[in-house]
C-alpha cells in the first residue's frame, strides 16, 4: 500500500526503465535462450547452497571453485573441464551431482550434506545445455576493469565546452536518447525549490516577491550564495548526513538509554558544513581528529561519528565477545558505506558474494576499531585548557607512581619549596576528652585505657555516635577537629571499622558548640577536610558535603590507624564552660561503622592543620638536610599533587560528548555511569563463517584489497597505537586515488539535489548497486570536486544548483515520459514531497513559531516517565507547546532511536537502527489521519491563523496572506472565494489546517 | 540495478526498493493486491501472533522433562558463564509443576496451562526452536525480523508489504502491546525497517478510550469540530484535485488524495471496530474481562478477534512489558513468577481459539504462540531460571495447520534443541508459505543485499502443515 514516483510508469511506458533494461541486457548475454534458467535467479542460489562452502572463496577442495566463472568452467586439479558448454550430459559437474560415479558423488555422502534435488539438477542441466550463460558481472574475480566504481578516475572531456559542464553531459545523454531538457522553471518555483534544497526552509512572501521582481540575470546566483552562507544550510544538510550514518540520541536495543551528550556531534557536523570543511579533512576529523589535530581539541566531538550507531547495553554487560564483534561491525558498516558506498559488512561470514571484498579485508577493518569504546568522553574545547590539564594530569600521574625523575625535576622545585613554606610540619593536637559518648542504635561505646573509644555489642546496620566534651578556653579559637581511627583485635580484620572487611563509612560529621545557658547548640561550619587515606571514590570530602548518601571510607587499607582533619571556616573561640558536640553519622548500612576512635583539636593555622600520611608527616618533621631521597620524593609528590589538584580544580570544567575513546562512560540511565577503559587494541580474529566460536587468523588493521594502488594493510610501527589505526584508515579513505570516496560523495550530494543519485544506491557501488545513469558525468564531478573544488561541498552545491538541469521545470511532458518515464535522463526536474523534517520546519515557519536558535542539547518533544526498565516511556502527545524550544528546527529534536515521533514517522523519518541513505515515500490512510489530526498540525494551524487575525485587514486579504505563506503564491479568484466562504463558516484555523494538508504545501515543484 | 526481470509485484517492488519508482495508484486502493503477491494459493489470509515477552520457560509449560527430576540439584551445567546468561549456571532444577498428558495426541502440558491443554489436538508444536542469542534485545528482534540487529522489517511489515490490506477502512498490521509497557526494543519490534513506514505496525493501546492515535482531533482544538473536519476534508479534496489536474503525470498526488478518503473511512469504521463494549457480556466473560488476572490480555484477545473479523490482516498481541516484573523473564522464582503470567493468558487464548473456530474465522486465520527464547534447566539463584536460546517451544493453530503434532525434540534436560531443530527462519518461512508466499522470493534490495525475512536460511516445516 505505497507508491513511488509516479512519473516512472514502468508498466505502461515503452522504454520501461531504461536503466533496468540495460541491466537486464547485461545479465542475459547473447548465449541466453528464452526459457533457459537464469544464472542469477536460478543457478547461483544452487551453487551457494550446496557447493561453494567447499568450492568457493574460503575452501577449494580438489582445487575446484564455483564462485569464479573461469575456474568453474575449467575444472579443478583433475585438469578436466567441469562444465562442457551445451553438453550437460557429459559435463563432469552434472555427473558428480547426479551420483553417476559412486567414487565421485557431490556433495560427498560422508559430508552429511544434503543432495541436490532432481529439480535442481535439471535446472543445472538446462542451464548448461542452453549455454551456459554466466554474465560478466557475476564472473567472480571482479576487478577494476569490470566494476565501474573501481575503475581509475579519469576526468572525461566535457561534451560541449562553455556553460555548466553538468548541462553538457546531461544534454549529450538526452540527445542520444531522443530527449530534450525542459525550460527553466518560473521564479516562484525556483526560489521555493532552492530554499528547501539548500536550507530546508521556505522563502518568506517578501523574498518571493523581491526575487520575482528582480530583473538582474545574476539574481539567482546571488540568492544561491546567500543561502549557502546561511547558518540554516548546515542545519539542513547535516540531517542528510545523520540519515546516512544512523546517528540518533539514544542507544537502541533493549535498553534504549538516552545519550544526553550526543548533540555535540550534531553541532559539530552543522558547523563543519557551514564552515565548508573540505571533504578529506571532514573524513579525517570524524575518524581520528585526536590523531591528526591533537591541538584542536574543540574537534573532539567529530569522533561522535563512530558513536553514531546503536549500542546493545545488555549484550555489553552479559555477552561481551558477541558485543565486541557486533559493535565493531556497526562501525565498519557505517564507515565504509558512508565514505566509499561499499557494503563491506557483507563479508562478515564469507567473502562478499558480489564484490571483491574478502573476509580478511572485512576483519582488517574491524581491527581498525579494536581499540576504542563508544561512550561519553570529556574534552576541553580550549587548547590552552587542554594543555594545562594534560600537564597537571601528568604531574598527578607522576605523583601516584612516585616518579622521582619528574617529581624532583628542577622546574617543579619552586612549587615544592613554596608548599613547604606554607605547610610546615603538622600542628599539635590536643585530645578532646569525651564527657559523654553515645550510640543512637544501641551499640556499646567504651573508653579504653589507651584513651580511644571502642564500639562493641550490638552491631546495627547504621548508627550515629555523639560525643561531647569541654575543651576549656581557646582564643582566638580552635581551627580544626581531628578524628583518629585505631585498629583493634576485637574488630573484624582488626578494624578500624566494624564491617566484616574492616571498613567503615563516615557519611557526615557535624560539630556544634553549646554555650552555657543556651537552649541548643550552634552548628559550626566545616570548610574543608583531609584524610591520610581515601578509598577510591569515597573521599573525605564526602563526609562534609551535606549529602547523607555519600561517605568517606578507607578500604582496602584496613587493620591500620587512620585519621581525618576537619578545618573550620573560622577559628572557634571557646569559653571555659563552652561544650563541643561532635556527631558522626554513619548511614551507609551494612555495618559500615567506626570501631575505635578518638577526637582532638588544634589552634594551629589551617594550612598546618591537615591530615597527612604518616610517612609524609615523618618526612616533614625531619630536618631538610637529613631527608633521605625517598623522603624528598614523598614531599615533592605530596606538594605537586596538591598543586595539580588545585590547578585542575581551577580549570573550566571539561565538556562531554558521546563519541569513542579509550576511556569512556557508558550511559546506562543512571546519574553516575561507570567508566570503562581499554588499554590497547583487542585481538580481532577472522571468524569462520562469522561464528564467534570459530576464530581463525589474527586480523591486522587495513582496508579493501580491491583498490590495488592503495595499501590494503596498514604499516603501523606501533601495533598498540590505536589512534594510528583510525588515522591510517582515514588516510586511505581521503586519498586522492581512492576512486570510491570521490565518486561516493558527489553521487550522494547529487542524490539530495535531484531525489536520486547518478547511481541510485548511494551506499552501494557494488555489483548489486545501481549502475550510474551518467558515468562520465559522475567521474567528471568526482575529479572536479577533488581537484578543482578542493573538496568544497559548497562549491559542488553551487555548481549543481546553478545548472540549467537543476533549474528546469518539473512539469510533465507526455512525449518525453513516453521515452523515459523514470526521468533517468533528467528531461525535467523531479518533484519532491517534503520530507518529515522539512514539513515540520515549514509548518513552524508558516505559523510564525519557528525559533532559529542554534546548537545545544536536543529538544525533547515528548514527556518522559519512568518505564518498566532503563528506557523511559515517552508520550509525544503530551508535549507542552509552551515549553522552551517548542519552535526549534527539526534538526535539534532529541531523536529517540526506538521510540519514534509519530508525526515524523508518518512522513518517513527513517528507522535509525540502520543506515538510511535514502528516504522512502509512504502514503496511507493513517498518514492522512496523522497530518489532519496530530496536535502539532492543529496547534500550528491555530498559530498560523492567529498571525493574520492580528491584522486589521479584511478576510480575503488575510486569506491571500495565508496562501502566500503556504504556497508561495497568490490565490486565484476561485480559491479566494472558496476559502473565504469556508473561513466564514469554519474559521481561519480550519483553513490553515487545510493548507498544511494540501499537496501544494507538501510538494516542491 | 542489475539482475531480475520484474515478474510479479514483489520482484517489481524489489527493483525499486526504497528509491524512486512507479506503482499504480491501485496499490493504495486495492482491497487485496495479494493476487499479485502470492506464489501459490494461500491457506491463510489473516494472522494473530501471541508473543510472550521475556522468554517463556519450556520445561515448565509444554516441554516435559522427567530427567530433571532425577538430576535435580546436580551441578552439571557449563562451568563458565555462557554469553548472555545473567549469572553462572546453578544446579539442575526440576519443574515445580505437575505435568499430564492431554488430548488424543497425548501432549504433555503442565498445570499452568489448563485451558490450552484442552486444545492440544488442534495445535502443532515446534518443540525444538533455537535462538542465536541469550540476550533479550537481539532475541526479540530475531523472532520478529529474523535478524539480531535493529533496522530490519518485522514479519508483520513484510506481510503488509507483500500482500497489502484486506480492508481499506482499518490498518493492515496492528500491534497490541501490554498496557503496562512496551517489549524489549520498544517500538523497533514493530518497525518497517527499510520498507516504507506505511508497513509498520499500528500500535494500539487497547486500554485507552480512543485507541487509534490521531483518529480524530483532540477536543482541545475547538475549531476542529466534526463539522469543520468534514467540510475541510471535502474542500481539501477539491483543492488537491485541482492541483493534481495542474500537475499531471504524478500519481503520488492522486494517492495522497485517495489517502484522505481512506482516512475518512477509518474514522467511520474504527470506533466501532475498537469498541469492545459492544461485545455481549458472555463474550466478555469468556475472554476473562471480568477477572483482574486475565482482563488485560483478554481485552487484547477480544479486540483482536473483532479486528481480524473486520479485515485486519496481522495482529500481534504481547504478553508482558520489558523489565523485571510482569513478564515471562522469570529469573527469581519460577514457582511464584510463572503461574500468574500463565494464568493471565491461558483462558483468553483458549477463548480466542474457540471463538475463531465458531465464527468460521479459523478457515483462513493462523494463530502463533511464541516467545524470544527459552530458559535454563539450571537454576538461577536457587529457584529461578536464566535466559536460554538453546531450545524453546512455539505452537501454531488454525488454517493450514495439522493439529496434534509436535515437531522437534530438545535434549534430555531441555538445555539445547536436539532433533529437528527450527529457527525463526523456519517459522517465518512456514508462515509465508501458508500465505502463499515463497520466502526466498520475497526480497527487497537494501544496501547491496537482497534482504529477506528469512535472511539466507529457512525451510518450510511441512510436518506441521495439514
Amino acid at each position: 500500500m505505497f507508491i513511488m514516483d509516479a512519473a516512472m510508469h514502468i508498466r505502461s511506458s515503452q522504454i520501461v526503465s531504461l536503466q533496468l533494461l540495460a541491466a537486464i541486457a547485461a545479465v542475459c548475454t547473447s548465449e541466453s535462450t528464452h526459457g533457459a534458467p537464469d544464472f542469477v535467479r536460478d543457478v547461483l542460489p544452487i551453487f551457494e547452497k550446496h557447493c561453494t562452502e567447499c568450492h568457493g572463496a574460503n575452501k577449494q577442495k580438489s582445487g575446484y571453485r564455483l564462485d569464479i566463472r573461469e575456474n568453474a568452467l575449467k575444472g579443478g586439479d583433475s585438469g578436466e573441464a567441469a562444465i562442457i558448454p551445451h553438453n550437460a550430459a557429459n559435463s563432469p559437474l552434472i555427473r558428480f551431482i547426479n551420483g553417476d560415479d559412486p567414487e565421485m558423488t557431490m556433495p560427498p555422502p560422508k559430508s552429511g550434506k544434503e543432495r541436490l534435488t532432481a529439480a535442481q539438477i535439471s535446472t543445472l542441466r538446462a542451464w548448461i545445455d542452453a549455454g551456459p550463460s554466466w554474465p560478466d558481472e557475476f564472473a567472480g574475480k571482479q576487478t577494476t576493469e569490470t566494476q565501474w566504481s573501481l575503475k581509475p578516475l579519469v576526468k572525461p572531456t566535457v561534451p560541449a565546452p562553455g556553460g555548466n559542464p553538468i548541462d553538457a553531459f546531461i544534454r549529450e545523454s538526452q540527445s542520444r536518447n531522443g530527449l530534450s531538457a525542459s525550460p527553466q522553471a518560473d521564479r516562484r518555483t525556483l526560489i521555493r525549490r532552492v530554499y528547501f534544497d539548500l536550507i530546508g526552509l521556505p522563502p518568506s512572501s517578501e523574498e518571493v516577491r523581491a526575487f520575482s521582481e528582480d530583473a538582474d540575470p545574476a539574481a539567482y546566483e546571488r540568492m544561491v550564495d546567500r543561502l549557502l552562507s546561511s547558518p540554516r544550510h548546515g542545519e539542513r544538510w547535516a540531517r542528510h548526513w545523520f540519515d546516512t550514518i544512523h546517528f540518533a540520541d539514544s542507544h537502541g536495543f533493549e535498553h534504549d538509554i538516552a545519550r544526553d551528550n550526543a548533540w555535540r556531534f550534531r553541532d559539530y557536523v552543522i558547523e563543519a558544513l557551514n564552515r565548508d570543511t573540505p571533504w578529506p579533512r571532514f573524513i579525517r576529523e570524524q575518524l581520528a581528529a585526536d590523531f591528526f589535530f591533537p591541538e584542536e581539541t574543540s574537534l573532539t566531538p567529530a569522533l561522535g561519528f563512530l558513536g553514531a550507531g546503536t549500542f546493545d547495553l545488555s549484550a555489553f554487560g552479559t555477552a561481551p565477545v558477541t558485543f565486541d564483534y557486533i559493535d565493531r561491525d556497526d562501525m565498519v558498516t557505517q564507515t565504509m558505506a558512508a565514505f566509499t558506498s561499499t557494503t563491506a559488512n557483507c563479508a562478515r561470514c564469507h567473502a562478499h558474494k558480489f564484490d571483491p571484498i574478502s573476509q580478511e579485508d572485512y576483519y582488517a577493518l574491524q581491527a581498525v576499531f579494536a581499540g576504542i569504546l563508544k561512550g561519553d568522553v570529556t574534552f576541553d574545547p580550549s587548547p590552552e585548557t587542554a594543555r594545562e590539564r594534560r600537564r597537571w594530569e601528568a604531574i598527578l600521574a607522576a605523583a601516584e607512581k612516585r616518579d622521582a625523575a619528574l617529581l624532583l625535576a628542577a622546574e617543579h622545585q619552586p612549587v615544592v619549596e613554596q608548599w613547604l613554606v606554607e605547610h610546615p610540619a603538622g600542628a599539635t593536637w590536643k585530645p578532646l576528652v569525651a564527657e559523654t559518648f553515645t550510640s543512637a542504635e544501641g551499640a556499646t561505646l567504651s573508653r579504653q585505657p589507651e584513651g580511644f573509644i571502642l564500639a562493641s555489642g550490638a552491631a546495627p546496620e547504621r548508627d550515629t555516635y555523639t560525643v561531647t566534651a569541654t575543651p576549656g578556653p581557646h582564643s582566638p579559637g580552635i581551627t580544626a577537629l581531628r578524628l583518629d581511627l585505631f585498629p583493634h583485635d576485637s574488630l573484624p580484620m582488626r578494624g578500624p571499622g566494624r564491617c566484616g572487611n574492616g571498613n567503615l563509612h563516615l557519611s557526615e560529621i557535624e560539630l556544634r558548640v553549646l554555650e552555657a545557658g543556651a537552649a541548643e547548640g550552634r552548628p559550626v561550619k566545616i570548610a574543608s577536610a583531609s584524610a591520610d587515606f581515601n578509598q577510591t571514590d569515597w573521599g573525605i570530602h564526602r563526609a562534609i558535603d551535606g549529602d547523607i548518601k555519600t561517605a568517606w571510607g578507607i578500604h582496602p587499607e584496613v587493620g591500620k590507624p587512620h585519621h581525618a582533619v576537619f578545618t573550620l571556616s573560622d577559628p572557634l573561640p571557646l569559653k571555659a564552660d563552652s561544650r563541643l558536640a561532635v556527631t558522626l553519622k554513619q548511614a551507609h548500612g551494612g555495618v559500615h561503622l567506626i570501631g575505635a576512635f578518638s577526637l582532638s583539636t588544634t589552634d594551629a593555622p589551617p594550612k598546618q592543620a591537615v591530615a597527612r600520611p604518616a610517612e609524609l608527616e615523618l618526612a616533614l618533621r625531619t630536618d631538610a638536610s637529613a631527608r633521605t631521597p625517598e623522603q624528598r620524593v614523598t614531599i615533592a609528590a605530596h606538594a605537586l599533587r596538591h598543586a595539580a589538584s588545585d590547578a585542575l580544580a581551577k580549570l573550566p570544567p571539561p565538556e562531554t560528548v558521546y563519541a569513542v575513546g579509550k576511556s569512556v562512560k557508558v550511559p546506562n540511565g543512571e546519574s553516575a555511569p561507570k567508566t570503562f577503559s581499554i588499554s590497547e587494541p583487542k585481538t580481532v580474529n577472522v571468524l569462520l563463517r562469522g561464528d564467534f566460536d570459530k576464530p581463525r587468523a589474527v586480523a591486522t588493521p587495513g582496508a579493501l584489497s580491491a583498490l590495488s594502488h592503495l595499501p590494503a594493510r596498514f604499516a603501523l610501527p606501533d601495533a598498540k597505537n590505536e589512534a594510528a589505526r583510525r588515522a591510517a584508515l582515514a588516510d586511505w579513505l581521503a586519498h586522492p586515488e581512492n576512486v570510491l570516496t570521490w565518486r561516493s560523495i558527489v553521487n550522494r550530494v547529487w542524490h539530495y539535489h535531484f531525489g536520486r543519485g547518478i547511481s541510485d544506491t548511494p551506499n552501494d557501488f557494488g555489483k548489486m548497486g545501481g549502475t550510474p545513469s551518467h558515468p562520465e558525468l559522475l567521474d567528471w564531478l568526482a575529479v572536479w570536486f577533488r581537484d578543482d573544488a578542493k573538496g568544497s561541498l559548497k562549491a559542488l552545491h553551487r555548481l549543481i544548483v546553478t545548472s540549467e538541469t537543476f533549474r528546469q521545470s518539473s512539469a510533465h511532458r507526455p512525449d518525453m515520459a513516453g521515452l523515459d518515464a523514470g526521468n533517468r535522463f533528467l528531461w525535467r526536474q523531479n518533484r519532491h514531497r517534503l520530507d518529515a523534517d522539512a514539513f515540520r520546519d515549514f509548518t513552524l515557519a508558516a505559523s510564525g513559531a519557528l525559533d532559529l536558535t542554534t546548537g545545544g542539547p536536543g529538544v525533547r518533544f515528548f514527556t518522559a516517565t519512568k518505564g518498566p526498565q532503563g528506557t523511559p516511556s515517552l508520550d509525544y502527545s503530551a508535549f507542552d507547546f509552551k515549553s522552551p524550544g517548542a519552535g526549534r528546527r527539526s534538526i535539534y529534536r532529541f531523536v529517540w532511536r526506538s521510540i519514534a515521533d509519530p508525526l515524523m514517522e508518518s512522513l518517513d523519518f527513517p528507522d535509525l537502527g540502520m543506515l538510511a541513505p535514502t528516504r522512502s515515500f509512504s502514503v496511507s490512510g493513517l498518514q492522512a489521519l496523522t497530518l489532519y489530526n496530530n496536535r502539532f498540525v492543529l496547534h500550528h494551524s491555530e498559530l498560523m491563523a492567529r498571525r493574520c487575525d492580528a491584522e486589521t485587514s479584511p478576510l480575503p486579504a488575510k486569506i491571500t496572506n495565508l496562501v502566500r505563506i503556504a504556497w508561495n503564491r497568490d490565490p486565484d479568484s476561485t480559491e479566494l472565494t472558496e476559502f473565504t466562504d469556508f473561513a466564514r463558516t469554519h474559521g481561519l484555523d480550519s483553513l490553515c489546517r487545510l493548507l498544511l494538508n494540501s499537496n501544494e504545501f507538501l510538494f516542491i515543484n | 540495478m542489475p539482475a531480475y526481470r520484474p515478474q510479479d509485484r514483489r520482484s517489481f517492488l524489489s527493483q525499486i526498493g526504497n528509491g524512486f519508482g512507479a506503482l499504480a495508484l491501485s496499490h493504495l486502493l486495492s482491497r487485496e493486491s495479494a493476487a499479485a503477491g502470492v506464489n501459490h494459493p494461500p491457506k491463510v489470509r489473516r494472522i494473530i501472533q501471541l508473543f510472550m515477552t521475556g522468554g517463556a520457560s519450556p520445561m515448565d509449560t509444554f516441554d516435559y522433562k522427567p530427567a530433571l527430576e532425577k538430576l535435580h540439584g546436580q551441578m552439571i551445567g557449563p562451568k563458565e558463564k555462557p554469553e548472555g546468561f545473567t549469572a553462572p549456571a546453578g544446579a539442575i532444577m526440576k519443574s515445580p509443576f505437575q505435568f499430564a498428558q492431554h488430548g488424543q495426541c497425548g501432549r504433555w502440558v503442565s498445570s499452568v496451562f489448563p485451558e490450552q491443554a484442552k486444545l492440544v489436538d488442534e495445535m502443532a508444536f515446534l518443540m525444538a526452536m533455537q535462538s542465536k542469542t541469550n540476550v533479550h534485545g537481539p532475541g526479540t528482534y530475531m523472532m520478529n525480523s529474523g535478524f539480531l540487529l535493529p533496522g530490519f522489517p518485522c514479519m508483520g511489515a513484510w506481510i503488509s508489504y507483500a500482500l497489502g490490506s484486506l480492508a481499506d477502512n482499518l490498518p493492515t498490521f496492528v500491534v497490541l502491546p501490554d498496557e503496562r509497557g512496551l517489549p524489549y526494543n520498544q517500538r523497533a519490534c514493530f518497525s518497517s525497517g527499510f520498507l516504507p513506514s506505511v508497513h509498520q505496525g499500528t500500535v494500539i493501546n487497547a486500554a485507552l478510550p480512543q485507541p487509534v492515535p490521531d483518529l480524530f482531533a483532540s477536543d482541545a482544538y475547538r475549531f476542529a469540530t466534526r463539522g469543520s473536519d468534514t467540510a475541510g476534508l471535502s474542500l481539501l479534496e477539491k483543492v488537491n484535485r485541482r492541483h493534481a489536474a495542474n500537475h499531471p503525470g504524478d500519481s503520488r498526488l492522486d494517492a495522497r488524495i485517495a489517502s484522505y478518503e481512506l482516512a475518512a473511512k477509518m474514522q467511520l469504521s474504527a470506533p466501532e471496530a475498537f469498541d469492545i463494549s459492544r461485545e455481549p457480556e458472555s463474550a466478555r466473560a469468556a475472554y476473562g474481562l471480568d477477572n483482574k488476572a486475565t482482563q488485560g490480555f483478554g481485552r487484547r484477545c477480544l479486540l483482536t478477534r473483532r479486528l481480524i473479523e473486520r479485515g485486519v490482516r496481522f495482529v500481534q498481541i504481547w504478553s508482558g512489558p520489558q523489565g523485571a516484573a510482569n513478564n515471562w523473564d522469570n529469573h527469581g522464582n519460577i514457582q511464584t513468577e510463572l503461574p500468574p503470567m500463565a494464568a493471565s493468558v491461558d483462558k483468553p487464548i483458549a477463548s480466542l481459539l474457540r471463538d475463531l473456530k465458531s465464527r468460521g474465522l479459523a478457515e483462513d486465520t493462523l494463530v502463533i504462540w511464541t516467545t524470544e527464547f527459552g530458559r535454563t534447566p539450571f537454576a538461577q539463584g536457587s529457584l529461578g531460571r536464566d535466559h536460554n536460546g538453546g531450545t524453546f517451544v512455539s505452537w501454531l493453530w488454525g488454517a493450514g495447520i495439522k493439529g496434534g503434532v509436535a515437531f522437534g525434540e530438545s535434549d534430555e534436560i531441555g538445555y539445547k534443541a536436539a532433533v529437528n531443530k527450527t529457527y525463526c527462519y523456519d517459522l517465518h518461512a512456514t508462515v509465508l508459505h501458508l500465505l502463499g508466499i515463497d520466502h526466498e522470493k520475497l526480497t527487497v534490495r537494501q544496501n547491496g543485499i537482497d534482504r529477506r525475512l528469512t535472511d539466507v536460511h529457512g525451510h518450510v516445516i511441512k510436518e506441521v502443515l495439514a
